[in-house]
């Protein structure tokens, strides 16, 4: 502006080549304060075009007196202690402890422009560093031509008061990776339906599959960890190694195909792809596996109970003889295995002998040990029967030891054990040698023996036994709510009154150890 | 200190007014503090554009008498800036640090240019900078030998203070056992202000030796032992002026 006037008044006079202005120095005050208030251009404020706008200093004082441990104290009257400031201040000099007082006027600003709702409110804040090597000045026009120069003491910057709720930095990353993204209805319910498809699909490969797999479920440390029988693992076991490469290409070959499926779905999916969707998706997979494992096991249970109708005695005693049955076969097997080697079959048996052989000494020592010891002996018993619920369903299919003896591949030094230990004596207490026993013999033992063994697994289809109770209550103290939740997730397809009944018959009888901590009840037993 | 938290209105009658903003060197700038207001600072020269579109000039000439003795350039030019894609306004306060608290806000003006007040390069300016650049790299601290020891602290039979403090004893006298109903007035008195006080306080304010004025307190106050009013009195309930919701300990 000033450059302006300048020019017209050079206009006005001769033209000459420059004009010339004095500049004084403004006739303000000490008290007299400028500053400079920073606006951002969009927020369009306009001091010409408002009429009502009000300008304070921030009330900070409260959060000042708890930044410095200022405690609200009664100067006067009741709760008032004399001369209470003057001390603490001698004591804070005492100490070096110069407090500064709080100033009003080193507040930020707070303006309001208007009034009522539509007032705008903006929070101006001291800018420092500005003034740090140069200084500002504002230069004004006087009527009479001459400048004025005022200089600058602060610099402000005003923002906006934001009331509503805004994205933080995280929410505003996540809404960013969502940009972009249309949802197409009708993309997703096509994509619905070929996956609907697909999973028919799947279902049949993954029960195919499950016989390939199972190597996975060798990692289990200790097969306490499932009530389910880990049979179904030792059966493909076998099958790999019989079918060996040709099974795992196919295997391959199908998981391959289902990721083709799906990949084909997701081309007409509704979002692009990005990185890391993948990246679920190889989980999926990984979990689906997995769990239809779980669950082919279970049916396979549910088929095989089916089948014979455990509930029922008849059902057990059925299951006991195949047990039974089953391990005079091994046994036979080992018979034949040490006369003759001919028998290709097997081959995976031999193995497993030379295995137990190894671990016989200290098969044998644990049985010394393990002889007073009931309760091992019927851990151990009972690891006998739950692999043979998974055998005898092997055994009544193929008729052939090659199966039990690949089970004992797997599970050969307890085999081992199992079959020296004491249990076995005592479940067949009339039997001779091993060497010598005939598989009829041992069938009519075993159901002279069936009814002792009820007594001591109520009701072992489902799953709740003694022995696993002992199990879970040896292992860690235990609320009743935990075990029956244990079970639960083992056999879901039981009712709570049944299964509770079941386990406080059980707990009845195996009388643990019980303690009270932070109000529950916990049973434990200790390990014999 | 609650009227500095007063809302103000803002004065906006002058918030139509273009101002310049200069940026100008430190040096000027501590020149100018030392002057008094409304002397001349200098001389603004504007020269025209030569053609049309060519930026106009404007020069700063100081007065003799600033640069006399020292050796500050003389001559400057403004650079002139625009403001950019900010909106800068003048705000004055006029009246503050002062007691009666009669502030006024205004806005003065809207800056609508800015301008860089730069010496031009020359001998002076060079004489400043050298000059500059030796104070900057000037030790703070330099090791001196000294001839004999430094005393700076003489041993005084008597300080000053420790005079004064006995002079005002001895005008004072012992404390003498004043009249109980005296005593007992004073320290209701006292006792009205506060509720808690400390021995040696009411010592000052009764003028009772210690002795005295103890017995006298534990007929009427209770003795603090515990943390928050520690080693104080107060009144017992049955004195008090104030209702005894205040009695936390």
């Amino acid at each position: 502006m000033a450059s302006q006037q300048a020019a017209a008044t050079a206009g006005s006079s001769s033209n000459p080549p420059a004009q010339e202005f004095i500049v004084r120095l403004g006739r303000e005050t000490k008290s007299d304060k400028f500053s400079v208030l920073k606006f951002a251009e969009n927020l369009k404020v306009d001091f010409t075009k408002t009429s009502n706008v009000k300008l304070e200093r921030q009330n900070n004082f409260r959060e000042f007196k708890q930044a410095n441990d200022m405690e609200a104290m009664p100067k006067f009257g009741a709760g008032s202690e004399y001369g209470r400031e003057q001390k603490d201040e001698a004591r804070r000099r005492k100490y070096g402890i110069i407090r500064k007082k709080y100033n009003p006027d080193a507040q930020p600003w707070l303006l309001k422009n208007g009034s009522g709702k539509t007032a705008k409110k903006y929070k101006g804040s001291r800018e420092g560093g500005i003034s740090d090597n140069a200084s500002y000045y504002i230069f004004t026009q006087c009527p009479d031509g001459a400048f004025e120069a005022h200089p600058v003491d602060e610099w402000y910057n005003f923002t906006p008061i934001i009331k509503y709720k805004y994205l933080d930095a995280d929410e505003a990353e996540e809404a960013f990776n969502k940009r972009d993204k249309t949802l197409n209805y009708f993309n997703i319910m096509l994509k619905k339906r070929l996956k609907d498809d697909d999973g028919a699909d799947e279902a049949d490969e993954e029960e195919k599959k499950m016989k390939g797999k199972g190597k996975k479920s060798d990692f289990c440390l200790t097969d306490l960890d499932d009530g389910v029988p880990l049979s179904g693992d030792d059966l493909d076991m076998d099958d790999s190694d019989d079918e060996g490469a040709p099974k795992s290409k196919d295997k391959k070959k199908k998981i391959k195909a289902r990721k083709n499926a799906k990949h084909t779905a997701d081309d007409e999916a509704v979002e692009e792809s990005d990185e890391g969707d993948f990246d679920e998706r190889e989980v999926d997979y990984m979990t689906s596996g997995s769990s239809s494992d779980e669950d082919d096991l279970k049916e396979e249970d549910k088929k095989k109970y089916d089948e014979t109708g455990v509930v029922d005695e008849d059902g057990l005693r059925k299951l006991n003889e195949s047990d039974e049955s089953e391990e005079e076969e091994e046994e036979k097997d080992k018979d034949n295995d040490e006369d003759n080697e001919k028998d290709e079959s097997e081959k995976g048996e031999k193995k497993s002998d030379k295995k137990a052989s190894d671990t016989e000494s200290s098969g044998s020592s644990s049985d010394s040990e393990s002889e007073p010891e009931s309760g091992f002996a019927k851990a151990l018993f009972m690891q006998n029967r739950k692999k043979k619920s998974g055998g005898s369903k092997e055994s009544s299919r193929s008729n052939t030891p090659v199966p039990s003896a690949d089970n004992e591949d797997k599970k050969g030094k307890k085999r081992k054990a199992g079959r020296d230990s004491p249990v076995t004596k005592k479940a067949r207490p009339s039997t001779p040698t091993p060497t010598s026993t005939v598989a009829t013999s041992a069938i009519t033992t075993a159901a002279t023996t069936v009814p002792s063994k009820i007594s001591t697994t109520p009701t072992p289809s489902d799953g709740i036994s003694e022995e696993a109770v002992r199990r879970y209550l040896m292992r860690k103290p235990m609320t009743v709510v935990d075990l029956v939740k244990k079970f639960k997730s083992k056999n879901p397809g039981l009712n709570n009154d049944d299964m509770g009944k079941a386990i406080v018959q059980i707990l009845k009888k195996v009388n643990p150890e019980k303690s009270k901590h932070q109000g529950k009840l916990y049973l434990s037993l200790k390990a014999t | 200190m609650e009227k500095a938290h007063d809302p103000k209105d803002l004065d906006l009658t002058a918030s139509g007014r273009g101002v310049w903003l200069v940026k100008v060197p430190k040096y000027l700038s501590e020149k100018w503090s030392n002057t008094r207001g409304g002397s001349e600072l200098g001389r603004l020269k504007i020269s025209r554009p030569k053609f049309v579109g060519a930026k106009q000039e404007v020069l700063f000439t100081l007065p003799e008498a600033t640069v006399a003795g020292d050796s500050i350039p003389r001559d400057h030019k403004f650079a002139i800036t625009k403001i950019g894609n900010q909106n800068l306004s003048v705000l004055s306060e006029t009246g503050t640090n002062t007691e009666d608290s009669t502030t006024t806000v205004a806005i003065t003006g809207k800056v609508i240019q800015r301008a860089e007040c730069r010496p031009i390069a020359g001998d002076r300016y060079m004489e400043l900078k050298k000059k500059a650049l030796e104070m900057s790299n000037k030790p703070q601290m330099e090791v001196k030998v000294l001839d004999k020891a430094v005393v700076n602290y003489k041993p005084k039979a008597n300080h000053a203070f420790n005079r004064e403090w006995d002079l005002k004893k001895k005008e004072e006298g012992k404390r003498s056992r004043t009249d109980k109903d005296k005593v007992l007035e004073m320290l209701y008195n006292a006792f009205e202000k506060h509720q808690y006080y400390n021995v040696k306080d009411l010592v000052t304010i009764t003028k009772q030796p210690i002795t005295w004025l103890k017995e006298i307190l534990k007929e009427i106050c209770n003795y603090n032992m515990r943390a928050p009013h520690k080693n104080m009195w107060e009144l017992k309930p049955e004195y008090r002026h104030y209702t005894a919701k205040e009695d936390d300990t």
